[in-house]
């Protein structure tokens, strides 16, 4: 009996397994793939020979990265949103979260709170009369205009307040009457529990700020003020297009020489890279969490 | 009495502070979404930047009439959203059965490896991945080439009405489900182990586990997740289309907003643009309102 | 208590932003009244800054004069390491010259990207002093009178070598930016660069042994080009083992590259033009019986298989990867695709080499259109205090740059640019201008001194001097691996010699589509009517429709919209 359970259990364990690792590979593949095209020469990739190793091996597009002065200053300017972007973001949304979860009888004006949220969310005045705002604010070319119309991310508030809600009452009711405020009850007994909807609403707003380049172009009238991926984007030649927009003939030819996806897929690469980096650092978070939960008991 | 007294003016307090504390984040939504939000008004106007939002003439109902009375706009809308929903659909089961799956995977250095993996392809854009697409499901591409190793007929995926849609779910949720599933991943890791621990001791099967503790510890994120997708219906993901198809699969393929594309190239429609986006968000808006009543209703659950 | 507070501040901000931004949106009243001043200096600048400079149009100004700019940016500029779109050599030749300080308003990658900064500058009541726009934003200014006028600016200031250029156009390029008899814009001039030539692999056929073009008069004929296509695909002469014949993108955009221009052209159709009659109606080339019977011949060629079997759905990469690979040898494109996608091919397939040819209609003639004469517009926010300035700017680097014999001495560090090839777009004013026939007579030249009749010093432009060099050097090694010297050789001696041998036989067959921007109707509907045609345009080459099919899309097509847009036009070209 036990070991016909087990037997079950370890054909079980072999499925999921299989199924995991081949949608691992499934995903992998296009990214080797980009992997492969920044090692090959252009004309190699323009063929679309590349597959899964690199076409006429070079490491041009990396040597041409290297020495691309703005794509740094990009860089490190795309750094300084994200971490400047996730101090804030988190700030609100735990602040937002925690009142948020109360029920109607302790906190009156949740719902229309909740209600002004989810408008907020849903509509938008669009572009123009946004960047108005920002303009008038004096905040073009500054890093503040990436960082300030996302500060509150909705979403996530709304995420990190159902966690909040799962919380049991018995943990808050044992603080408050020890006399902890509900400062105090949101950073000593709501933060410590709801580590992972944390940690996932940091992954949100890093992976959100660091890729998103649309506010850049907007914003920033000024190359030398991008951020990394608005750099990209704005490097990224499209001859159909240009051709379409009547660029001249001497326009065509210059943009051909680095039309290269080459170096395109390399840039992409890079700036990958960080995003690789930072999820095994969060996922450490996300695991804490099943510690708190025995906690909890 | 007294006690009551102090019980209320203490609740007063903490009031207090919640308000304080809703506070920053309640300037930030009025100054950078409220407040531009005078700009819906350019639906009912026949806006030129020239003439600014003050100057620009009113035109009505101007733009949503025209909007109902294109040839095409039932099948746009059709094709909008059976596009969305199959990506909701699709998408949220294969996000919540990965995560499902991968919690059981108990090796660390795997569990993480494989979470990294399957969220890179949400970071590349469709631009990018428009071209491995195609390039795996052109009739030279592997796929027919594999269907045709095994003997079936070469399929046309990019250019045939009928694969088309089914592509674009496809592709869709292939991209998606990795980040997808961290949000159900974080849902997990909340739930109890006591309670798995309780259950196993009854002799309760992993099945059984997964369906009465697991799926109901993460039904508020899924129900969350549900209602925040439905929102969008309207929108069936512009960038991916934009990339992938061609006038052969209009009928199955174009989009509200390609189509709103292609008007603004003939010539800018920030007017147009404001209304369909307008349309979309009151839609969206309703939806979420509903499927919070329905929540409640049914699941006894409150999305927000 | 609290949530009064919180209220009454909150309120606070929103009025006095929503007062910030009324303002801001209503500052263009305010500034009418003030405007009507500078107006009547304009009218006469001349006048104004005779005491200065006598309308010299290369005067430097007294006192320093600041000009912001709008900067319409390329992905690769060319610019030397340390310089940028702000500072560099071209910004410090104005700056030096005429005591100006100029600064950009904003910067912004070439399309769709700098149309959308144009339209934040314009919404937010902000134009820099100088920009380029298109022509719908031209006439958005024009209607609300935010631009200044040009006119006496233009007559006082353009040097003779300018005003020549534009006088090449007779009348149609700077009729283009003249409203009500008033200049408001200085066009940048796009001479004709048609046809679109069918460019095929030489050493393919070379290799099969075909001749082609046997009369000699420079075009092939459909059976030709047919035959040819055959031979490709029967004979894989590339050994990619999966040949195919002729490929064309899925837009049908008319566009005159890997699209099927030259075909339509050949049976006197021509695609989305719009043409006058001489009875003052108008109508649209897609309509024609001419295209119906181009769209007989292209079915044809897809049901011989002679056209690509996955036409409807190519893009341009799988096309450009088509012939980089060597699947394809027959490409439709202008005289300058060598120089930007035919190059790919000589860098994967070093023994590549192509011809190229026009498509003759029945009787041995090459049908063409010309092209719109203008394409963008540099313009001056109303009120500016110096107009002509872009004048002068524009008759430093039209006039001075291209023509000057001792730039090297004068200006080394612009010099220096010039032999780098710095992309047009570092120029304070990103415009090109060139005369209609500067295409023919540039090359003549550069064909005298590469046969060595005349002297490189004798180059009429900079740009000339650098092309002799490219046709020699590949000249002396045919098989060279350089790149850039193989496409520059193929633009030069087969593309644009193509259009000389046509020109000078006389087989061109001009005609003049319409130029006349965009009407309501083609707002509203144009997208539709698009989507209409390309889709049953597409289908029917595939035969999912039958041919004459194309009758009752002409009754839909005029239904939908069509019709109004023709009557539209009729009267806007009166």
């Amino acid at each position: 009996m036990i070991e016909n359970k087990s037997a079950a259990s370890k054909i079980r364990c072999f499925i999921i397994y299989f199924v995991i690792l081949l949608l691992a590979f499934v995903c992998l593949v296009p990214l080797w793939n980009i992997v492969c095209i920044s090692f090959s020469s252009s004309a190699a990739v323009a063929g679309n020979r590349v597959g899964m190793r690199p076409v006429q091996f070079t490491l041009g597009a990396y040597e041409k990265i290297i020495g691309d002065s703005q794509f740094w200053r990009s860089f490190g300017i795309s750094v300084a949103r994200v971490i400047i972007a996730l101090a804030l973001n988190l700030l609100l949304i735990l602040l937002m979260a925690y009142p948020l979860s109360k029920s109607r009888r302790e906190f009156r004006a949740r719902n229309i709170y909740m209600y002004l949220l989810i408008f907020a969310m849903l509509f938008n005045g669009g572009m123009i009369p946004t960047y108005l705002v920002v303009k008038e604010l004096g905040l073009l070319n500054s890093i503040w205009a990436l960082i300030l119309p996302g500060a509150v991310p909705v979403f996530s508030v709304i995420m990190v307040m159902n966690f909040f809600i799962g919380i049991p009452k018995s943990l808050e009711e044992a603080a408050i009457i020890d006399g902890a405020t509900p400062f105090q009850v949101l950073t000593r007994v709501f933060i410590p529990c709801a580590k992972p909807s944390i940690a996932t609403v940091a992954l949100f707003s890093i992976v959100g700020n660091w890729n998103d380049f649309y506010s850049g172009l907007i914003y920033m009238t000024k190359i030398k003020n991008y951020p990394v991926m608005t750099y990209i984007q704005s490097l990224s030649v499209n001859l159909e297009e240009l051709i379409k927009a009547g660029g001249s003939a001497n326009a065509l030819a210059n943009a051909a020489e680095v039309s290269n996806q080459n170096l395109n897929a390399a840039k992409i690469v890079v700036a990958v890279i960080p995003l690789l980096l930072i999820y095994p650092l969060l996922q450490k978070y996300l695991i804490t969490g099943i510690v708190m939960g025995s906690v909890k008991e | 009495m007294k006690k009551r007294n102090m019980l209320k003016s203490k609740r007063r307090q903490s009031e207090l502070s919640y308000h304080a504390m809703m506070l920053p984040g309640m300037i930030f939504l009025l100054i950078f979404s409220y407040i531009p939000m005078f700009g819906l008004v350019m639906a009912f106007q026949d806006f030129v930047p020239a003439k600014g939002i003050l100057g620009s003439h009113w035109a009505g109902w101007k733009h949503f009439k025209y909007m109902i009375a294109l040839p095409d706009i039932r099948l746009l809308v059709r094709n909008t959203v059976v596009i969305a929903l199959g990506k909701i659909i699709i998408g949220t089961a294969m996000a919540i059965l990965f995560a499902i799956l991968l919690n059981e995977i108990k090796n660390r250095l795997l569990k993480k490896s494989v979470q990294t993996i399957v969220y890179l392809p949400h970071f590349l854009s469709w631009v990018v991945l428009a071209s491995v697409v195609v390039n795996f499901f052109n009739l030279d591409g592997s796929v027919n080439q594999l269907l045709a190793g095994l003997g079936f007929e070469k399929l046309n995926f990019l250019g045939s009405n009928r694969l088309f849609q089914p592509l674009l779910i496809g592709t869709d949720v292939w991209k998606e489900f990795g980040y997808n599933s961290i949000v159900y991943l974080a849902a997990i890791t909340a739930i109890d182990p006591g309670l798995h621990e309780a259950a196993a001791i009854d002799g309760a099967s992993w099945r059984k586990r997964v369906w009465h503790i697991t799926l109901p510890g993460m039904m508020p994120i899924i129900l969350l997740m549900a209602a925040m997708n439905l929102s969008s219906i309207l929108s069936a993901g512009f960038d991916q289309v934009y990339n992938l198809y061609s006038p052969m699969v209009y009928e199955t393929g174009d989009i509200l907003d390609t189509y709103v594309y292609r008007m603004g190239l003939i010539s800018r429609q920030y007017s147009f643009g404001t209304a369909v986006g307008l349309l979309k968000s009151i839609i969206g808006m309703a939806l979420m309102l509903g499927s919070n009543g329905l929540a409640r209703k049914f699941a006894d659950r409150k999305i927000f | 208590m609290w949530n009064k507070k919180l209220w009454k501040s909150a309120m606070a901000l929103a009025l006095a932003l929503t007062m910030a931004l009324s303002a801001a949106a209503c500052g263009k009243d305010g500034d009418k009244t003030p405007d009507s001043n500078p107006q009547g200096q304009q009218d006469n600048p001349g006048a104004l800054e005779g005491a200065q400079d006598n309308a010299d149009p290369f005067g430097a100004y007294e006192e320093t004069v600041t000009c912001t700019l709008g900067r319409r940016t390329q992905q690769n500029p060319k610019l030397p390491e340390g310089d940028s779109y702000e500072e560099n050599a071209y910004m410090s030749w104005v700056e030096d010259r005429f005591n100006v300080a100029l600064t950009n308003a904003f910067e912004s990658t070439d399309g769709e990207d700098y149309e959308r900064q144009v339209a934040l500058a314009i919404s937010s009541e902000e134009l820099p002093d100088m920009m380029t726009v298109d022509r719908a934003t031209l006439e958005e200014l024009v209607e609300n009178d935010m631009l200044a006028d040009l006119t006496t600016s233009y007559e006082n200031y353009a040097t003779d070598y300018i005003k020549d250029i534009y006088d090449s156009y007779e009348g149609r390029c700077l009729g283009s930016a003249t409203f009500d008899g008033r200049l408001m814009a200085l066009p940048t001039t796009s001479p004709d660069s048609a046809p679109s030539q069918v460019w095929i692999r030489q050493d393919w056929l070379d290799q099969l042994n075909i001749q082609l073009d046997t009369d000699g008069n420079s075009c092939i004929t459909r059976e030709e080009l047919e035959m040819t296509a055959k031979e490709f695909l029967a004979k894989d002469p590339g050994g990619n083992g999966n040949p195919v014949g002729i490929a064309f993108t899925y837009d049908m955009n008319a566009g005159d590259n890997l699209e099927m221009q030259a075909i339509s052209c050949s049976f006197g159709a021509f695609q989305k033009k719009w043409f006058q009659k001489e009875d003052g109606t108008v109508y649209n080339g897609s309509t024609t019986p001419q295209m119906k019977e181009a769209l007989a011949y292209m079915n044809k060629l897809f049901t011989e298989g002679i056209l690509d079997p996955q036409f409807g759905t190519r893009t341009w990469d799988d096309i450009t990867a088509l012939m980089t690979n060597g699947q394809t040898g027959i490409i439709f494109g202008v005289w300058h695709i060598p120089d930007w996608l035919l190059s790919n091919i000589k860098a994967m397939d070093p023994k590549a080499s192509f011809t190229s040819f026009a498509l003759e209609d029945g009787n041995g003639k090459v049908n063409v259109f010309h092209g719109d004469p203008a394409g963008n517009y540099v313009v001056v926010r109303k009120g500016y205090e110096h107009p002509e300035l872009a004048v002068k700017m524009i008759n430093l680097f039209h006039d001075e740059r291209v023509t000057s014999k001792t730039l090297e001495q004068d200006a080394p560090e612009v010099y220096k640019y010039e032999q780098l090839g710095v992309d047009g777009s570092v120029r304070p004013l990103p415009v090109e201008i060139n005369s209609n026939v500067s295409l023919l007579n540039d090359y003549s030249a550069i064909m005298k001194c590469v046969n060595g009749e005349a002297d490189l010093e004798e180059m009429p432009t900079l740009e000339a001097k650098n092309m002799v060099g490219h046709i020699q050097r590949y000249n002396e090694d045919p098989n060279t691996t350089d790149v850039i010297d193989w496409s520059r050789y193929h633009s030069r001696t087969k593309g644009i010699q193509l259009i000389q041998n046509l020109t000078d036989n006389g087989s061109f067959a001009w005609v003049s589509p319409l130029y006349l921007g965009t009407t309501e109707t083609m707002k509203s509907s144009g997208a539709n009517l698009d989507k209409l045609e390309a889709e049953t345009f597409i289908k029917m080459i595939i035969g999912e429709e039958p041919i004459d099919h194309f009758d009752s899309f002409v009754e839909q097509w005029n239904a939908q919209g069509g019709a109004a847009i023709c009557e539209e036009l009729a009267e806007k070209a009166q």
